[in-house]
């Protein structure tokens, strides 16, 4: 013997071979390939071993394959041949099947599309590895008196605070956005900077592409998304290239040190520039890094692994004492933590940085595009439980050879299940085809995902529909009585008519309600857009002035600014077309007017809005007074010392008495007069009633005599004017002109004041396409059901047709019977829709301060357009069955 | 069944299994393929023509008796058939009846 007999062939593969192989064939397989080993084997043992798992790898093909069971279950047999029959079924009744899959495919695009828009909204920022353990922090403080402040940005020195006082905090980071200029000389651009702390990228799940990636944001570092990498070095390295940001009166070399992917749609971090805040004073006042009442960044905590919230919530009471305690009383200043997954959809808190989406509209989404596949689930159940009469044949035959009812069930079920896969992909392909303009239309930006887990969704739901779908039908078919169905006559008792009925009721409620709901919120928005505000908004335009460079202080920025605004008013006077001239610190369409509190002389809390302005404001605007004078231009007491106030601060402040001549019931305030009062005009959105507003030229004595101050939209004035060219590329030219040459190194930022309105309002406007959308197509498939619905009628009362013509029926009365048929469960459809549109409806207008009511009007509306679209889908059957030839019908048998 | 038409590989192997009569089987055709033709061959292909050509009924095949070679395992040996023999003259007839239409002309140079 030579001892290279003792290398046998390995024995993993020869299992496997023996597991695979058919017991025919493995004999000489195995035979061969054991030749084959035993003479490589003497050459090399190592080769010879590859080689053969090589082939018996190759060995496995499908004729060399066994038969995994032998079993011949009846199940899997039977499943097979039912949808081969049900492929045939289908094939043979082609509208009936077209209509089917055409609503279920409809139903099924409106659904995918908005659930992934709902998806997108529910899933914010739930992609990070930590993200169940961080929390923002919340701050509210209380003093009595309605003297409320609620925030969820925080003060500079609580995260050293909570580092030093929880331990367990395992990091914090704070995240806080600002404008800058960016780049150098000619071409600045005006970018949203993100400032957040250095271990950012390691609190969030935010992959790091390029560049440094351990330690991203140093001191001088910034972080790019691949998308402004490409716009500010095209095609070029970005990684270790220089980009000089103007910070204040500094000027910063900042050193591109990593890229990271666009922000995903579905995380409130979007930011396109990221840079450390370790330097603070950049970014921060010396003053507001020690300020426990001056509120900036929001700040992230990541607290360790098991640990409660309420745990580390109940440590803050004590911590805020031992900071605070000189300056408030206890329990003033309450200071708490809210999941990270919870920002997004919860409006209790109020917004900072991070958007808030109103839940609300995500849950009328949903049920909209539930409701949408409902109703093209009901087609194909009414539909085909009408189609029963004609399968009853079927069924008896079936049942008479010995098929069990359960079988029975199994094989409609399979029917239902082809035909929703089949719509399912169809649906799929439409919603694909159709992206972009929902995307457009609803000014979303969803995608379509392709990936294991999304096709194992559309499986399941495939699955679902299918059986909701077919089990009544089925249940219906395989209950018929078998002796009916051969003796022939009537099949399906008086039940299946009534649920029936119920169905297509239903059916049609659904689409009446989505009519006269999106109806109500189109006029509800028409309202909301073209209401009188009480100022001019057509083609005024306005343009962000920047503040000069070095000016200290948020009143100093603002009055350099107004120097900036008389600049460019006395060049743009020049223009003939430009007329209304006028500058202000707040323009209509941003929400957050400055807001200040005091206390008045009788110690209550008092709050109040406040716009500085030039004198041309009021006269610009087109704003009425009704009482007093506006500003005049000419007079320089008015500069200083003169203020004008609304209809509803006159009231706040005097009640009934005048208030013309007399002062803020303030003791601090500086030397003012009030010199007349403007009717009110919404200076904020139409979700909330007019608030007290001051006007001023001049900051000085208002702020002297306030507690405090909130700025919520960019004070830096802006010039206001009424544009009264053609074009609007006109504007833009002319603009771009004077700009140019008056301010070559900052961002031209100008728009309507109407194009700012319609923002305010874009939520709604949103969910209103998106309703409209879901309910152009809720009409479509409930006329496809209709339509299948009235071929069948057709179909089973063509005897009757002919008879009632033989007898002298018109065309007419014909039509009459087949409108009949729908009319009265349209009428009840429509009957039950009102109350619940009316209730519905309401409940939505409450929102809002300012609303229309639910007229009859658009119930009358809605009934006649759904009256006037039964008859378009069933008039050519109708007619088309009254003028058949009585004989061929009655011929028949 | 597959039609009976006679690729070339299948032409190839069944060529090989006449000549090597009696002594045809998996291996010693495939080796035989290497040193007449120089094709390497993977033993797995061998096997799967060899099936489609009993299954078209060009060969028949029978197992040997065991040996203490391939661990014991018997051989299937493979015999071409009457009919095989025929497809194999009609190849070859249809050739050579094309081959002669070849017209006499001179080819490479011009």
């Amino acid at each position: 013997m030579s001892i290279n007999r003792k290398i046998s062939p390995p024995r993993l593969a020869r299992r496997f071979l023996q597991l695979y192989c058919k017991s025919e064939f493995l004999e000489e397989i195995e035979g061969d390939v054991f030749e084959l080993f035993e003479r490589r084997v003497e050459e090399s043992p190592a080769k010879a071993k590859l080689l053969f798992h090589w082939d018996v790898l190759r060995f496995f093909r499908l004729s060399n394959i066994k038969q995994i069971k032998k079993s011949n279950s009846n199940f899997i047999q039977m499943t097979r041949n039912n949808f081969k029959i049900a492929a045939r079924v289908l094939w043979k009744q082609k509208t009936n099947t077209v209509l089917n899959v055409g609503s279920i495919a409809i139903g099924m695009a409106c659904f995918i599309l908005i659930s992934l828009y709902v998806k997108q909204e529910v899933s914010f920022d739930k992609f990070h590895e930590n993200g169940d353990r961080i929390y923002r922090t919340w701050s509210e403080e209380d003093y009595g008196e309605g003297q409320r402040f609620f925030y969820t940005s925080s003060p500079l020195p609580l995260a050293p605070t909570l580092e030093e006082n929880i331990p367990e905090v395992e990091a914090i980071t704070l995240v806080d956005y600002g404008n800058y200029l960016v780049g150098e000389g000619e071409n600045r651009l005006n970018e949203r900077i993100a400032m957040v702390s250095n271990n950012f990228f390691d609190v969030f799940s935010f992959e790091l592409i390029k560049g440094n990636q351990a330690n991203a944001l140093g001191r001088n570092d910034i972080v790019l998304t691949e998308s402004y990498a490409l716009k500010y070095f095209g095609s070029d390295e970005p990684v270790g290239k220089t980009l000089t940001v103007q910070l204040g009166s500094e000027k910063v070399n900042y050193n591109v040190s990593a890229i990271i992917p666009d922000m995903p749609k579905n995380t409130g971090f979007q930011m396109n520039m990221i840079v450390s805040n370790e330097d603070m004073e950049r970014f921060y006042s010396a003053r507001a890094q020690q300020a426990w009442f001056n509120i900036g960044p929001e700040t992230f905590v990541l607290l360790k692994e098991n640990t409660a919230q309420d745990a580390v919530e109940s440590k803050f009471p004590a911590m805020i004492n031992s900071v605070l305690g000189d300056d408030i009383e206890e329990g003033q200043y309450v200071l708490g933590l809210q999941p990270l997954e919870d920002i997004h959809l919860n409006p209790d808190f109020p917004a900072s940085a991070y958007p808030v989406g109103n839940p609300n509209y995500v849950y009328v989404l949903a049920t909209i595009g539930l409701l949408v596949l409902i109703m093209a689930c009901i087609n194909y159940t009414t539909l085909s439980t009408g189609q029963s009469i004609r399968r009853a044949k079927e069924v008896g035959i079936r049942k008479v050879v010995g098929a069990q009812k359960g079988g029975l069930i199994w094989q409609y079920l399979s029917e239902s299940i082809l035909i929703t896969a089949c719509a399912t992909l169809v649906g799929i392909g439409l919603a694909y085809a159709l992206l972009p303009t929902f995307n457009h239309l609803a000014g979303t930006q969803i995608e379509i995902p392709v990936d294991a887990q999304s096709i194992a969704v559309y499986g399941l739901i495939v699955l679902f529909v299918g059986i909701a779908t077919g089990i009544y039908p089925a249940f219906v078919l395989s209950n018929l009585k078998l002796i009916a169905i051969i003796r022939g006559g009537s099949s399906g008792g008086r039940g299946v008519g009534v649920l029936r009925k119920a169905l297509i009721v239903f059916q049609l409620l659904l689409t009446i309600f989505l009519i006269s709901g999106s109806l109500v919120m189109k006029q509800q928005l028409n309202f909301l857009q073209n209401s009188d505000v009480g100022y001019e908004k057509e083609a005024m335009v306005y343009l962000n002035m920047y503040p000069k460079d070095g000016s200290e202080g948020i009143f100093r920025q603002i009055d350099s600014g107004f120097e900036n605004a008389e600049i460019i008013k006395a060049k743009l006077s020049q223009y003939p077309e430009v007329t209304d001239l006028g500058a202000t610190m707040h323009i209509f369409g941003t929400p957050g007017w400055t807001t200040m509190g005091f206390r008045d002389l009788n110690d209550q809390f008092r709050q109040f809005h406040l716009v500085l302005t030039d004198p041309y404001f009021i006269s610009g605007f087109g704003i009425e007074m009704v009482a007093g004078r506006d500003f005049d231009p000419n007079l320089e007491i008015d500069k200083r010392e003169s203020i004008l106030i609304n209809e509803s601060a006159a009231e706040y402040f005097f009640g009934t008495e005048d208030p013309v001549g007399k002062k803020l019931p303030g003791e601090e305030f500086g030397k003012h007069t009030i010199i007349g009062v403007t009717k009110d005009f919404n200076f904020q959105s139409l979700h909330t009633q007019v608030e007290p507003l001051v006007i001023s030229q001049n900051s000085e004595p208002i702020t002297q005599g306030i507690s405090d101050l909130t700025f919520d939209s960019y004070p830096i004035p802006k010039v206001f004017f009424k544009y009264k060219g053609e074009s609007l590329l006109g504007v833009q030219a002319l603009l771009e002109n004077v700009w140019a040459e008056t301010f070559p190194n900052e961002e031209l930022v100008f728009d309507f004041v109407d194009e700012r309105l319609k923002l305010m309002y874009e939520d709604e406007a949103r969910v209103n396409k998106i309703a409209g959308i879901a309910t152009i197509i809720s009409v479509l498939i409930a006329s496809f059901g209709l339509l299948g619905l009235t071929i069948l009628v057709v179909n089973t009362k063509v005897k009757e047709i002919g008879i009632r013509k033989v007898l002298g029926a018109s065309p007419m009365t014909i039509m009459n019977i087949l409108v009949r048929q729908f009319g009265i469960q349209l009428l009840l459809a429509f009957v039950i829709s009102i109350p619940i549109t009316w209730y519905i409806m309401n409940q939505w207008l409450s929102d809002f301060a300012y609303r229309i009511d639910v007229g009859i009007v658009v119930f009358l509306i809605s009934g006649l357009l759904s009256f006037l679209l039964m008859l378009m889908v069933i008039a050519y059957h109708a007619i088309r069955a009254s003028r058949i030839n009585p004989v061929k019908a009655l011929r028949v048998e | 069944m597959k039609g009976t038409y006679l690729g070339e590989f299948e032409e190839l192997v069944l060529l090989t299994v006449g000549a090597l009569y009696p002594e045809a089987y998996g291996v010693a055709i495939m080796d035989d393929i290497k040193s007449e033709t120089g094709r390497s061959v993977n033993i797995s292909a061998i096997h799967s023509a060899m099936r489609r050509l009993e299954d078209k009924g060009f060969v028949k095949s029978f197992m040997g008796g065991a040996t203490n070679e391939r661990g014991g395992r018997r051989k299937r040996y493979f015999e071409l058939t009457s009919y095989g023999k025929k497809a194999l003259d009609d190849a070859q007839s249809m050739r050579a009846k094309l081959y002669n239409r070849i017209p006499d002309i001179s080819f490479g140079q011009s």
